[in-house]
């Protein structure tokens, strides 16, 4: 139970951690769309029919304080908002001069009439989606001047921006009759005009503000979210230089805030430059869409490409604000980066579809961006209500979630390939491990049975000189029968005590060679026994001797035992003396006795010398040396061992 | 089984036996009857003989031999501690069988044989066991001093186990333990520390014996350190 809340709490959390922000962002959603409150079809009124008239006059001239509608001339149509008014509708009315048709200025007159009686009191309000025009706005109310736009000329988020004008607390009780809106603008550029709204600024202000949200504000983070991931796509490409990818990527994300920014920038289309770049960024955007799929699906399309640089250099030297206008046929500019955006997409389409899904994600997002582009140039063009929405800001959203889309999947595909990379090396390496473990085992293998190997060499050799040459001999005299029974017990104990060294050699003495004597002694003493001969042990003290393993203990073993055996056998003496000295280069074990001595020579050359050549031998194995020195009252044998068994035996 | 031997001393040494060679065992028990001053006083030739022969009257030297074809003579040395405390156990060993040796006098026994030794060496080592000494090799020694020291690290790092003079070794001992690794014999250790020949081999029954309380008190140290045991 515990545990299983426990494991239930981390679920809570995270879960928490999910509904809570979700949750933050709807109730900030619904304020937003919940404000005001009120029922704009109940509380305002919408204002779709007009009378309109063109006049035209020398140039732009500021607007008079007041204008009495009835004062205009008399030449009303009406007509349905919203609506576009062409140059040839505005023209066929007024005058129309051949000559400096540019500097003519028409005057757009559109008068809504507001009589009625059904307006909500409190504060009121004028509202409507959109005026496009390349020139001032001025908006009278019952006569009175009451709202000027555009007074230095058309802004570049006029198109982007509702109209919005407060009326304040209704005139004294007296709604407005009358809205007359003046528009002065170039004779021969068009002028759109869209219905409005008039009613309880409360509620209007909802759909002003949602409109200017949708349209401006939304579009405008969207973008500089994009451009801010493009930063961190440069970043990333400043890291790894060899991922153009990235770089391209920033590219894209740079030009596109370029090609949108005149739709939150507020200033007048005074700057030609800033005119020129909002042209030719849009096609800049483009080619950088083309690279950036070329890219992706590892084709050059030279052709495309080459067709696309020239584009982009035609345009971008025909729109040079040092060359004549050309805002004339701004139109037909738009339109060719239309058909490259859409040239770009098919070609890029034919060409990634089968190759990548982040093509193909890419180039569906291009075709709906080329797709969102359309009714901006409709809207442009006039051929789409100005009314209407200017989706073409969407753009940016459509790239923004396009690529964010991407980055999500190579980032979590990313984050799975080191996993699986982690869990492959740690894979690998357990199976190295394991690896190394059978053939470290297979090395030890090899050593134990070349251990084992050597040391039944070693024995095999012992017991061949020792043990199984007494046992052999000692059988054929039981065969023979000429043996009596002690003589066999001497024989099988001697068999015994060689048997018990051959054990003792096993026994670790480390490096101790007064411990291996020791044992010999103990092992030997009951052979003393009952012999009469005092054994003296003078032992002192020796330093270790690292050399001292079983094998060259054995040796060491043998040699002492022969030398006392010799003594027993031959020497008829009543003492041994065992004594030990340390040396500069090693160690002398020094056994005398006080026997009858022999001639070391003779006995070296005659067979009987067996042993002694057997002692030889077995010194030299263990890089020491014998010696012999025997007179009449006695021998003295050494056997001198080295400290060191790299030292050389001189 | 119950031998008669002629009562020559006041205080013969009671000898039981267990042995499971019949060989050898008969070989034993004709040196013990043999010698004026022992008595055989039982043999068993399996394990639950000897255990069953430890319920009756108790003899002053133990001779048991390790294979038992039942079980493991070690049980008898332990069960001899508490039911015959003032009985000398002597294990008959082959030779190179130290690791067995080392084993026993840990569960308390006071001394070995080795089993090719002669009579008069049997009866010797008898004799030295039974007056409270005990025998000693080079490599025996060599293997107690290395347990000590060993032990006596253990001892310092656990603070539950107070280094008393029981668990030990002095000086002396420490002494002879030395002079045996370098060969020298019980009489000349005597001479050369100037004691008598029965002090150093009363001093190898000591170190025996503390032998044996150091591997109980290591046992039980282990024993805390595994959670086994509670006090």
């Amino acid at each position: 139970m515990k545990t299983r809340s426990a494991r239930l709490f981390p679920h809570i959390l995270s879960y928490a951690a999910l509904i809570f922000p979700v949750a933050m962002l709807i109730v900030v959603a619904a304020w937003r769309l919940g404000e005001g409150g009120l029922d704009p079809a109940s509380t305002s009124m919408h204002l779709a029919n007009a009378d309109w008239q063109v006049t035209l006059q020398a140039g732009m001239q500021a607007p008079p304080s007041s204008v009495d509608s009835k004062t205009l001339p008399n030449t009303w149509k009406s007509t349905t908002l919203p609506r576009a008014f062409s140059p040839a509708v505005a023209s066929g009315t007024g005058r129309q001069g051949a000559t400096g048709r540019k500097q003519e200025v028409s005057t757009t007159w559109i008068r809504l009439s507001a009589e009625r009686t059904s307006l909500p009191s409190g504060p009121l309000a004028l509202y409507s989606p959109r005026i496009k025009t390349d020139g001032t706005i001025a908006i009278y109310v019952d006569g009175k001047l009451t709202h000027q736009e555009q007074q230095q000329g058309p802004l570049w988020n006029s198109l982007f921006t509702p109209l919005w004008m407060g009326l304040g607390e209704g005139a004294n009780g007296t709604p407005p009759q009358e809205i007359l809106i003046c528009v002065q603008h170039p004779a021969a550029s068009w002028v759109g005009m869209s219905s409005l709204w008039l009613g309880n600024a409360a509620s209007l202000q909802r759909t002003y503000d949602m409109r200017l949200w949708l349209q401006r504000e939304l579009p405008a983070m969207l973008s500089a979210a994009f451009l801010a991931v493009g930063v961190f796509a440069l970043f990333v490409w400043f890291k790894r230089r060899h991922e153009t990818s990235y770089l391209l990527f920033f590219n894209v994300a740079a030009t596109s805030f370029v090609a949108h920014m005149h739709y939150y920038v507020g200033m007048p289309i005074a700057n030609d430059w800033f005119a020129w770049l909002t042209i030719n960024s849009l096609l800049w955007l483009v080619a950088a869409l083309h690279f950036f799929l070329c890219h992706l699906h590892g084709r050059p399309l030279k052709w495309l490409t080459r067709a696309l640089i020239l584009a982009l250099l035609v345009i971008g030297v025909v729109t040079l604000p040092l060359l004549p206008d050309t805002s004339s046929f701004a139109w037909a500019i738009y339109a060719i980066i239309l058909l490259t955006a859409g040239s770009v997409v098919v070609v890029g389409a034919v060409n990634a579809w089968n190759r990548t899904s982040e093509g193909r994600v890419l180039v569906v997002g291009l075709g709906l961006c080329a797709l969102v582009g359309v009714p901006d140039w409709f809207l442009h063009n006039n051929i789409m209500s100005t009314e209407g929405w200017f989706t073409g800001a969407y753009t940016n959203a459509i790239t923004f979630g396009m690529f964010t889309l991407l980055m999500f999947h190579r980032y979590v595909n990313a984050i799975a390939d080191v996993e699986r990379t982690n869990a492959s090396l740690a894979r690998r390496l357990q199976e190295r491990e394991a690896e190394l473990a059978r053939s470290h085992k297979l090395l030890l293998d090899a050593e134990l049975r070349q251990t084992i190997s050597d040391e039944r060499q070693r024995l095999m050799l012992d017991m061949h000189d020792g043990l199984g040459s007494s046992l052999i001999s000692a059988i054929r005299s039981v065969e023979r029968g000429n043996i009596d029974d002690a003589k066999m017990s001497q024989i099988l104990k001697d068999c015994l005590d060689d048997l018990k060294l051959t054990i003792d050699s096993m026994e670790p003495v480390e490096a101790d060679l007064l411990l291996l004597l020791a044992t010999l002694r103990f092992r030997l003493e009951p052979r003393l026994e009952g012999t009469g001969i005092v054994l003296l042990w003078n032992v002192r003290e020796l330093p270790a001797l690292a050399w001292l393993d079983p094998s060259n203990a054995l040796h060491i073993l043998r040699i002492v035992q022969e030398s006392i055996a010799n003594i027993l056998r031959h020497a008829h003496a009543s003492e041994i003396r065992v004594s030990t000295k340390l040396e500069e280069y090693g160690v002398q074990v020094v056994m005398e006795d006080n026997g009858r001595g022999f001639d070391v020579d003779k006995a070296l050359d005659s067979s009987a010398g067996r042993g002694l050549h057997n002692q030889r031998r077995r010194a030299l194995a263990v890089k020491g040396r014998v010696s012999w020195k025997s007179g009449p009252t006695g021998t003295c044998f050494s056997l001198w061992l080295p400290l060191d068994s790299d030292a050389a035996v001189n | 089984m119950q031998a008669q031997s002629p009562d020559s001393e006041p205080f013969p040494i009671h000898v039981a036996v267990v042995e499971d060679d019949r060989d050898t065992r008969d070989a034993l028990c004709k040196i013990i009857q043999a010698a004026p001053d022992m008595r055989l006083a039982g043999t068993a030739c399996t394990l639950a003989e000897g255990m069953a022969m430890l319920s009756g009257p108790p003899a002053d030297v133990l001779l048991v031999d390790l294979g038992l074809p039942d079980g493991s003579g070690i049980d008898i040395i332990r069960a001899t501690a508490t039911q015959w405390p003032s009985c000398s156990v002597m294990v008959s060993t082959n030779f190179g069988d130290e690791t067995h040796v080392m084993r026993s006098l840990e569960m308390g026994a006071a001394g070995y044989l080795l089993k090719d030794s002669s009579p008069a060496k049997i009866i010797d080592e008898i004799r030295i066991l039974a007056s409270g000494g005990s025998p000693i090799s080079p490599i025996i020694a060599r293997q107690v001093l290395m347990r000590f020291r060993q032990s006596g690290t253990e001892a310092a790092s656990a603070p539950a186990q107070p280094a008393d003079q029981s668990t030990l070794l002095s000086a002396r001992e420490r002494e002879v333990l030395d002079y045996i690794t370098k060969g020298f014999t019980t009489n000349e250790i005597a001479k050369l520390m100037a004691l008598s020949h029965f002090t150093v081999r009363s001093f190898v029954r000591r170190i025996y014996g503390k032998l044996k309380v150091t591997s109980k008190a290591e046992a039980i140290f282990e024993a805390k350190a595994l959670g086994l045991s509670r006090d």
